[in-house]
């Protein structure tokens, strides 16, 4: 079936859907009714500087051979609702909102489907229909038909448990909030009636409904933080929980005393103190989300079966033997297995026979197909790209270089949170310091023989003004304005820590490929040797015969070339090498420069404008770029060059970066030469190659280690283990979703500039969250003591909490400040 | 007094009706996907039937 490609969104679609448009005398193809609108829109609009701006660079899912969806996989999913059959599934390939746009049309659209909603975040889809009129199998064919793949939806335990917890956290704050807002008018009529005066009656009615209304708050909403400092006193151990519940309770049980005494009553102290430390707790909880799910990503990247050889013994014997397919869990070191074109390498091994490619770049970031011949190497979860592979397994299970990685995330996940625990530790003396000095003002004042009463009611308004209001609203408001200003400039923050770590950035790392580079090979040069040919036609040849070839460096040269391919015949492949086929009647060859030669082409047609063919092509070379020829007739006609452009935007980056006293370094899994050469390009001087996903993590380490502060950009699953040893992490939007998920914060629109401006943003921010927390005790340290003098009145008490409050409001505003990045 | 204690008791059961209607939200999942109601605004139910479809 013939495959256009959109000239809006870039789909490819089966050339039956097209709809076609003519603008401004050229022919426009498009795959939906939408794109084509957006097309006129932009082009209407006079901003066709979108079509060309745009970068589409997304290394996308591994090409794998599609397969049918294995429908089995399903069947147990599946659930009876209402005489329709539901099921969840996940819908692998989903990047944007038009991606979720066009499956739940696309679907929809078929006949017995009555209900599909996908949803954007986690991109699980909840499909419905009738049994009597459509299968399920021809509902996941559809997907896989508009370039998705299904994939049964599972949740781990661990991701439910988060989920649950979450949902619990916004019932709790749901419900504290509505009664706060409740309590909140009962509290102002009580604070004006202290100043204007009010009835008796409708005093206590009003007291005894924000009692009523107080109570839920503690003993429902406030229950998470009562029970953990429950426990916590039973082993001497006191956190922030410990602080918010003595202070909470102490402030009902004393408004409560009040009530009676016909004082003025704090209820809506107690009730806010919760009410916000939840909020803080939730916003905090839902930025979180995902990060956990890394792990889950990553196993699945391991193939589930591996083709076993069972009838051969004989090396030559082994390509035509038969095999048998087997768990991965029963693969054993020794196996022989067989490994087919486009199918994933099921575990570490050494090849015995084949000759193939294999495209580890997921793994290792070696950007470039590898090509494996008998005794090389394999990496399980590597894909194998053109020939069929024997191979012996030499590594199982938990010793491969993919468990490798995944231990180095766990392990790097599981060690972060340091700031946490110093800061608990603070409120670890903090709170029984506030204990001892209640329990000590109510004994002076008994000593000094005042009555209990009074005291008692001295000692725990000494609780009550230690409560940490402000100090509970300091962080979370601060953080939340951050992570908006962030996100309206592209960056997807995870959580609140990241702003002290990256406040003190000293160090940044940027992986070079996809990160600093587009990540995609494209074609940068074209030299036309034989001055004859039409200028256009080596590239038309060249694109024509790689047009049959799946290989990276290829595709790069075919997506130069945007019009019609030459018939080609008797197509040959050689992995590693090049290829050859005959267009135009002529034998024609493209590849390396050896490939060319073995095949007596290594002369320079009689015309040619240079005399060497090597002065031409070693700059490139030695700058890292690959030099594809292209060669007929006994002479080489065409030089191309391809190479993995910078980003356009990378310059600007270093340079702010640099500005604010900053190192930079690149690191990368390739060859020296290339790695040196694009840095160089970008304007840093100091770059390391050859690293592996292990040695991108130590180096990371090394430098911590020595006292740096390393914010590390990455967009691979190589980058994911060096991604969460850094002190901040930072993905590239259009990586992995590995690499997403160990960052700390992610580039959705991969725009590196974000970059310096994120750092500053950060350290303006972590300034005002020190102001405000210096704040908060600043207010502590002043009435603490008027407490315990018992001069405190308690009007002006409660206005010194909300100046406290709102000073810390406004202060937190002042984040909102524009930048030049 | 007694219009006072019946606006009271008016907006506690306001409020009870619309922290019922909240808990209601969270239990039937309206909060699971906080991303996709500013997408799905934009998409047209129906499509022109001559402009979509197989040439």
């Amino acid at each position: 079936m013939e495959r256009l490609t959109c000239s809006h969104c870039l789909l490819s679609f089966p050339a039956s859907d097209a709809l076609r448009t003519e603008y401004d005398g050229t022919e426009h193809v498009f795959c939906c009714n939408g794109c084509r609108g957006v097309f006129l829109l932009i082009r209407n609009e006079g901003l066709d500087a979108f079509y060309s701006k745009r970068r589409w660079d997304s290394p996308g899912r591994p090409a794998e051979v599609a397969k049918e969806p294995d429908t089995a996989a399903f069947l147990a999913d599946v659930m009876e609702v209402d005489g329709d059959k539901e099921l969840d599934i996940f819908i692998d390939g989903i990047r944007c909102a038009s991606c979720v746009w066009l499956n739940e049309k696309f679907l929809s659209r078929a006949e017995g489907v009555s209900h599909v909603r996908i949803n954007f975040a986690t991109h699980r889809a909840k499909i419905r229909w009738d049994p009597a009129v459509i299968d399920i199998s021809a509902i996941l064919q559809r997907i896989q038909a508009i370039g998705y793949s299904p994939k049964p939806y599972r949740e781990s335990e661990q991701i439910q448990a988060r989920r649950a917890e979450s949902r619990d956290l916004l019932v709790r704050f749901g419900t504290a909030a509505f009664l706060s807002s409740q309590l909140m008018i009962y509290s102002i009529a009580l604070y004006a009636g202290y100043f204007q005066g009010i009835d008796q009656k409708t005093k206590i009615i009003f007291e005894v409904i924000a009692a009523l209304l107080t109570l839920p708050v503690l003993l429902y909403s406030g229950m998470p933080f009562m029970r953990s400092s429950v426990s916590g006193l039973w082993h001497l151990h006191f956190t922030m929980d410990s602080l918010i519940a003595t202070g909470s309770v102490s402030a009902y049980v004393y408004s409560v005393y009040q009530m009676f005494r016909g004082g003025t009553v704090y209820f809506d102290t107690s009730a806010m103190i919760i009410t916000l430390i939840l909020l803080g707790r939730y916003l905090e909880s839902t930025a979180k989300g995902r990060a956990s799910e890394t792990i889950a990503k990553l196993t699945e990247l391991a193939p589930v079966e591996a083709r076993i050889v069972t009838g051969a013994h004989d090396i030559s014997d082994m390509p035509s033997a038969e095999t048998e397919m087997v768990q991965l869990s029963a693969l054993k070191t020794g196996d022989i297995v067989k490994i087919l074109p486009g199918e994933k390498i099921p575990s570490d091994g050494i090849v015995i026979c084949g000759e193939s490619e294999t495209d580890e770049s997921i793994l290792t970031g070696e950007s470039r197909p590898l090509r494996k011949t008998a005794g090389s190497e394999l990496i399980g979860g590597s894909i194998n790209l053109f020939g069929m592979l024997i191979a012996r397994i030499t590594r199982t299970g938990r010793d491969t270089v993919l468990s490798g990685i995944i231990k180095a995330v766990e392990d790097a996940q599981s060690g972060k949170p340091q700031i946490q625990i110093l800061a608990d530790r603070i409120v670890g003396y903090f709170v029984p310091a506030i204990i001892i000095t209640a329990i000590a003002t109510t004994a002076l004042y008994l000593l000094k023989g005042f009555s209990t009463d009074h005291s008692l009611m001295i000692g725990i308004s000494v609780l009550v003004i230690a409560c940490p209001c402000s100090l509970g609203l300091a962080t979370p408001l601060a953080v939340l304005i951050f992570t908006t200003m962030a996100s309206s400039r592209g960056i997807l923050v995870k959580g609140g820590e990241v702003i002290e770590n990256l406040s003190r950035i000293d160090h940044v790392v940027f992986d070079k490929t996809g990160t600093i580079t587009e990540g995609k090979p494209s074609l940068r040069e074209i030299i036309r040797i034989d001055r004859e040919a039409e200028e256009t036609y080596p590239l038309k040849v060249a694109a024509s015969l790689e047009n049959l070839s799946e290989h990276s460096l290829g595709q790069a040269i075919r997506d130069a070339w945007k019009h019609d391919l030459l018939n080609v015949s008797d197509f040959r492949a050689v992995p590693g090498r090049g290829i050859e086929g005959r267009v135009d009647g002529r034998r024609c060859l493209i590849g390396n420069r050896a490939f060319l030669a073995e095949n007596d082409i290594d002369s320079l047609p009689d015309n040619s404008p240079i005399t060497s063919l090597d002065e031409l092509t070693d700059p490139f070379e030695r700058s890292g770029d690959t030099v594809i020829y292209l060669g007929w007739s006994d002479a080489v006609r065409a030089v191309f060059v391809v190479s993995d452009c910078l980003r356009e935007e990378a310059k600007d980056a270093v340079n702010a970066i640099a500005e604010r006293n900053i190192n930079i370094t690149v690191i990368s899994g390739d060859n020296s030469i290339t790695t040196a050469a694009v840095s160089g390009a970008a304007g840093i001087r100091n770059a390391e190659a050859g690293m592996s996903p292990a040695g991108k993590r130590d180096y990371i380490h090394a430098l911590q280690a020595g006292g740096s502060h390393i914010l590390m950009a990455g967009d691979g699953i190589n980058d994911a283990p060096a991604l969460t040893e850094a002190s901040v992490g930072m993905a590239m939007g259009r990586g992995t979703d590995i690499a997403m998920e160990s960052a700390d914060a992610v580039l959705i629109r991969n725009d590196l500039t974000a970059i310096p401006y994120f750092i500053g943003l950060s350290a303006r921010t972590y300034r005002i969250i020190k102001q405000n927390i210096f704040w908060a005790f600043f207010y502590n340290i002043v009435a603490v003591p008027l407490a315990v003098s018992g001069a405190l009145h308690p009007i002006v008490a409660a206005g010194a909490m909300a100046a406290s409050s709102l000073f810390v409001v406004i202060n937190s505003l002042r984040i909102r400040k524009k930048d030049k990045f | 007094m007694w219009t006072l204690i019946f606006l009271i008791f008016l907006s506690l059961v306001l409020g009870i009706g619309a922290w019922l209607f909240f808990i209601w939200a969270v239990k039937s999942g309206q909060y699971d996907d906080p991303e996709g109601p500013k997408y799905r605004m934009l998409d047209d139910d129906e499509e022109p039937d001559n402009k979509k479809g197989h040439p």
